[in-house]
This record gives C-alpha cells, structure tokens and sequence, in this order.
C-alpha cells in the first residue's frame, strides 16, 4: 500500500518533470541558439597556439572573430567591399529635451540616408559607442528625434552611423532563412540538407562561383549572383527566387560576398603558415628543433608579420572584389552575334572538333559529355591524392563531369551571351578552360551550334563546314529546323 | 439541472445555424470571391455541401436536445424504450444519407467535367495551349512557344523559358499544359480555385478563365520534398496585348548577346 503510494506519488513528480521539460523545449527549442560560422578543415589542421594566438597577438581563429564576428554579432570590416546598408551622418543641430533630442545630420560624402532609420550608433565625440534609438526619421532633410538618451548626448560635429549595418543584417536573416540550410552557416556549403543534395551546393570560401559575366580572372560580380537568386540554376537544386523583393535579393547578396570574403581571408591566412605551424609541419620539424623554439617563432610572426599579412589580404580582397563590378570586368564580344545559319553551325562543329579548342576531349565527339578525359583518373592539384573515381574535379574536389550538351539545360543561362560567357571565360572552378584568345566570331559559331545539338536529329548529324570556296554568304544561309 | 442540458444541447445548433447563415457573405470560408469562371461553379458546390451538413447537423443537435428534454420531463417511474436493434431505424438512417450521397455525386459530376474532361473545355482553348507549366524541385519552370508558333510537347529551337512566373491572358479561356519533371506536385491557384495535381509522365491540360487582371498566388499543394514551402510563383493575368507584348519582350530578352546591351548603356 505504502509502496504503491509511493510510485504514485514518484510517477506525478514524473510526468511534471516532463510536461515541464516539453514545455521548455517548446519554448527554447532543442537546438544551440547560438550559431557560429563553422572553422575550416585547414585551419582545424594548424596547432592550437596558430588558432587562437599568442599572448596579445591574435591567431586564424582569434583574427576571424575579430574582423568577421559571429552570425549573432557580426563585425563590419570597412575595408572591405561589402555595402553594409545605413549611412555615416555629422550631427549638425542638436537640441535636447527631456529625454527625447531632435537632431539634424548631413550625411558623409558619398553615403545616401537609408529611407528608414531605427538607431543610431556615435562614432565620433564625447557619446561614442552609445546607441539611441530614433522615433522618428526624415530621409530628404536629414532631420531625425532620437529617444533613449538617458544622460548622453550629441555635439555638433559629431560623427554618428544612422542605422549602420542594416543591409547586411537583413541578408542575414533572410539568409539563415532562405539559404543555409544547403549552403551552411558559414557558406560552407555543407548544411544540414546539403548530404542530399546533387550536385553539391556552393561552398563559398574559395571566393569563386562558376556562372559569371566577368573575365576568366575576376570575381564573380554583383549582377551575376543577383541573376542567380532570380531565376535559380537549372539542372541543380538551387530554386529561383523571383518573388523576393529587390531589396530582399540584394541583401542576400551583400552577405553571401561578406561570407564569400570571410572564406578567403581564411583561406589565404592559412596558407600563410600551413607549411610551418601545421600539426603535420611541426611534428616533421621536431625531429631537429624543439617545440619550444617552434612556438617562440611562431610568437614572432603573428607579432610582427601577421598585421602585415592581414593589411596585404584586406587589400587585395577589396581590389578584387571591386574590381568585378567595374566595366573592365565585364565580358562584352567585340562583334554581335553571328546569325544562326547551317553554315555557321557546321563551322562551330568545325571548331568544337579542331585541335586547337578540343572541346570534343571533354565533351566527346557528339557532345555526350563523354570524352576521353572523363575516363583519366585526376590527381587532387593540392594534396596530389589521386581521386578515387575517374573523371574531371572541380576546386571543391567534387566530380565534376563535362556537361552532355543535348539536355537542353544551360545552367548558367541560355541567352547567347551567357553562352558566349561560359567559352570565354570558362566555368570557373571547374575544369572547363577560358578560350578568351579564341577570336569573338568564333565563339558565336560555337554558340551557335551549342545552341542547336539539342535539336539534332540525332547525334553528331551536324556536318563540318564545306569547303571555302564552295562555303554558302553565312548570313544568308537559312536557318534548320526553325 | 436535467433540464440545463437540454437546453445547452440545443443552444449550439442555434449559434451553428448563425454561423452558416453569415458565412458566405462574408466570405468565410475562401480567400476571396471567385475570380475564374469555374471557381463560381466549384463555389456554389461548397455552399450546397455547406447547406446539406448544416441542415443535417442542427437537425441532429435538435434530436439530442429533444430526448435529453424528454429525459428530463419524463416520469422517473416510467420504463425506458430499448431501440438497439431497430431494423425499421436501421434502414432510416442508412437510405436517408445514402440519397443525399448520391444527389451530390450527381450534382456535381457536371462542373467535375467541365475541370477535367477535355471534350468539354472550351473550344478555343482545346487545342491551343499558351504554356507549359513544369513543376520541379522547388520551382515552376514555364516554357512558352516561340510567338506565332503552336506549343508542342518537346522542346522547340526558338522556345521562351522563364521561372516562377506565368503571363496568361486574362477574361479568355486559357489552357496550360501541366507537366512534371521529377515527383509529384500539384498547381494550386487559391483565388482561382484551381488545384490539379502534376502527375510524373503525364501531360495535364488545365484550363481556367480569370475574370479579373492582376497577379495571381501559384502554390505547390502536394508535399514535395523538404523544399515544397519554397514552390510559390506568380500567375500575371493582363490583356491578351499585354501577354504578346510580354512575349516579344522575353524572346528580345532571351536572344541578348551581350553587344545591344552594352551599347545603350554606354549612350545613357
């Protein structure tokens, strides 16, 4: 009797524990709140004091929090290219009353007032650090009321940051919601459904992305990615993403560069002392030196030669990246394209076959996507691992076969002058080279006949071109199965 | 307190009836009136449904309430009626629904025809679908055939393509062709009342007369994988000009080599 009293007793204490456990799952949910931007194989494969630093000098990962921050906190490095959204302001006029102020701010030379404002940040002058909140805002005169001012104030002259980071908080957000599911935290590209995913999602860190309107050498430029949230990437899993405003996209933009940079910076800092601090690096050195003396030396160059690397990696990301949205960037034929004709078809097949373009040792004869070089078993260029299956890598080390071009899917686009992209400057990342020296004329009439394989009435029934004498006005010549 | 519950029992099909009087014209149930010219029809189905249960549903809450009344009124001495087993009761209650059953499946076989049956489409609709529509993993991937051609089923050198978003002409009957390019999803158009579910290897005509210009919400209404929350498009109903305009603007579009382009930039 006692006994079962006593399980009663013990089975509600049970069952209160657990509604209040479900209750507090429901609430908090299960999962670690705090996201991180994921640390990369390696940087993971540097011994501990090249992570997280020496004394006062900062290590990778110590630097990377700095300039970068976490998904929560993110830190703004002005440095870099990224429009941050929000606006650097002077205060002009500022008169308190009460706890509320109406003050009038200029904007910076070459900033625009966002047209809505919810706080201001003081850069400049006694109240720098503080934030006030603005409950009112005009964007044409500059005129704002800040509330919350308990105690602070402004001075004419100050320098504050109306709404500073907005954009890039707003990519955030839409990105953690939108993206990072296949993409990652980090855009890593390795989320939680990226597993199921083939071909793989981007990983941004390399700072390459292979469908661009820009030189073989340049980045990939703002209108690009734009153009891929737009209308997505046939043939893949990236979905389009039309419907989301203007704004929206171009939020998701700024962060996916702003992470794209915090990839490379990574990257290229790495790099920088993979050879000799990595674990496998010192336990190779230990043979004749001590750790010791390894880790003095280390000490030294994150001291002394580490803000230089970081200056020199700042700097050629920011030349790098605006560099990619300039007109120079950006791949313009130097001559319309060539009509469609037979005759030009046949001479793109003629092209597609010769030995000095050799697409056909990729793609195959009948452009299958089955030549030659899909059969040679690659060595990974970095670590000169022969790759387990045959085939053509990409940087990200996936397989990355040639395309078999009768699908009928462009993935980067099906206008001419996104196919006039992909021979010029290549797929970057994939083995897919540039053909820039080839003259423009050319690569129309490869154009041209990339655009009609699909259409064959079976494959390779496209003849090369006839004889030069004999060879028909290109432009008068009627165009097939139209 | 007998009497409490009678009375409680018959008080909800009072505040029922209320309910289902109002709801139509405030337009409860749907996200907007109808604004194709099937949705009036598939419309008044729900609202005859709506008539038949609410009719059925205060008319049973009244016979509760009428025994639990006669319960409580009754003589506490007199003997109950034991009606478990009634054939005659039985045979009541099997015919009654069983009729009604059947009145709606013939009442609506009509308007079912007119969605589905393509000898019953419209004749200037039949033959002359304006798109494909494909559903894909997590997208509507919409290919229009080249101005002045007809759409066939293959691709077609001189095709448009476009995503998520589908131009149709608005106050004419418009066919689409319905296809599929992986699993099944199902093209949902809530302010049309169309819903038709995309089937893989099967073409399916779907055909809809939007009363209204303006943009129209495309929703995918057949879970489709962990990306079926992402399947929304736009449907654009504007003037028939304004469709072959849009067109003209695509092929232009879709023909860009990189050179016109550049050109008018550098003039502005």
């Amino acid at each position: 009797m006692r006994l079962g009293l006593a399980i009663m007793l013990h089975t509600a204490v049970l069952k209160r524990a657990g509604i209040a456990a479900f209750l507090a799952i429901v609430v908090t949910g299960c999962s670690d709140n705090n996201a991180s931007f994921s640390i990369s194989e390696k940087t993971r494969s540097l011994i501990p004091e090249a992570q997280a630093g020496i004394a006062e000098s900062p290590g990778v990962v110590a630097l990377l929090d700095q300039k970068f921050g976490t998904p929560q906190t993110l830190k703004a490095w002005m440095k870099l290219p990224v429009q941050w959204g929000g606006a650097a302001a002077k205060v002009e006029v500022f008169a308190a009353d009460g706890g509320e102020a109406k003050v009038k701010f200029t904007a910076e030379e070459g900033q625009t007032f966002p047209e809505k404002a919810g706080f201001v940040n003081v850069v400049t002058g006694a109240g720098a650090g503080k934030t006030f909140s603005v409950s009112s805002w005009d964007a044409a005169t500059g005129e704002a009321v800040l509330t919350g001012l308990d105690g602070g104030s402004l001075a004419a002259g100050d320098i504050c940051s109306i709404d500073g980071g907005s954009t890039i908080q707003s990519g955030r957000v839409l990105y953690m919601r939108h993206c990072s599911h296949c993409h990652g935290t980090a855009g890593d590209g390795n989320g939680p459904t990226a597993q199921y995913l083939y071909p793989r999602p981007r990983d941004y860190r390399h700072g390459v992305f292979k469908f661009t309107s820009t030189n073989d050498m340049s980045k990939v430029s703002r209108d690009d990615l734009l153009r891929v949230l737009r209308y997505g990437i046939p043939g893949t899993y990236m979905p389009s993403f039309l419907l989301m405003k203007d704004d929206e996209l171009t939020a998701i933009v700024e962060y996916v560069r702003f992470l794209s940079m915090r990839g490379e910076f990574e990257r290229k800092l790495v790099n920088e002392l993979a050879s000799d601090f990595s674990e496998d690096a010192v336990e190779s050195r230990l043979k004749d030196e001590q750790r010791s003396d390894i880790v003095g030396e280390l000490a030294k160059f994150l001291a002394e030669d580490l803000p230089g690397v970081v200056d020199g990696i700042g700097a050629e990301l920011e030349e790098t990246w605006v560099a990619a949205d300039t007109e120079d960037a950006r791949i313009i034929p130097s001559v319309p394209r060539v009509p469609d004709s037979d005759e030009s078809r046949r001479r793109g097949r003629e092209l597609y076959l010769s030995k000095t373009l050799n697409c056909a040792d990729c793609h195959g004869i009948d452009g299958a996507g089955n030549g030659p070089q899909t059969m040679i078993y690659e060595k990974n260029p970095v670590t000169s691992v022969p790759y387990n299956e045959p085939g053509l890598h990409d940087v990200w080390d996936n397989l990355n076969q040639p395309r078999n071009l009768h699908t009928g899917i462009f993935r980067g686009g099906r206008r001419p002058i996104d196919l006039f992209c992909r021979i010029h400057a290549g797929i970057k990342g994939s083995r897919m080279p540039s053909f820039k020296n080839t003259p423009h004329e050319d690569i129309w009439h490869i154009v041209n006949y990339v655009l009609s394989i699909p259409f064959e009435s079976e494959p390779g029934a496209t003849g090369v071109a006839a004889a030069p004498a004999a060879a028909p006005d290109a432009a008068a010549a009627p165009a097939a199965g139209e | 307190m007998k009497k409490f519950w009678a009375l409680f029992f018959w008080f909800w099909p009072l505040v029922a009836l209320y309910l289902c009087v109002i709801a139509p014209g405030r337009n409860w149930w749907f996200p907007s009136k109808p604004l194709s010219t099937l949705g009036h029809q598939i419309d008044g189905l729900f609202y005859l449904i709506l008539i038949i249960v609410t009719v059925t549903f205060v008319g049973t809450e009244f016979a509760l309430g009428y025994a639990l009344w006669k319960g409580a009124t009754k003589n506490p001495s007199s003997r109950a009626w034991f009606s478990h087993g009634s054939h005659k009761l039985e045979i009541v209650w099997t015919i009654v629904p069983a009729f009604v059953l059947v009145f709606i499946s013939l009442t609506q076989l009509d308007v079912l025809a007119d969605i589905r049956v393509l000898s019953r489409f419209p004749d200037s609709v039949k033959e002359a679908p304006v798109a494909e529509v494909m559903a894909r993993q997590f997208e509507w991937r919409i290919r229009y055939p080249k101005p002045g051609t007809d759409l066939m089923t293959s691709p077609q050198p001189g095709d448009l393509y476009y995503v998520n978003e589908v131009h149709v002409p608005a106050a004419v009957p418009t066919m689409i062709n319905l296809r599929t390019q992986d699993v099944q999803h199902a093209f949902f158009v809530p302010r049309l009342r169309v819903k038709q579910d995309a089937v893989p290897g099967l073409v399916i005509p779907v055909w809809f007369e939007i009363e209204e210009a303006g943009d129209y919400e495309l929703l995918c209404a057949e879970l489709c994988g962990w990306g079926h929350y992402k399947m929304k498009a736009r449907i654009v109903a504007e003037s028939p000009e304004g469709v072959s305009a849009y067109l003209t603007r695509l092929e232009r579009e879709q023909n860009e080599d990189g050179v016109q382009e550049a050109e008018t930039a550098s003039v502005e």
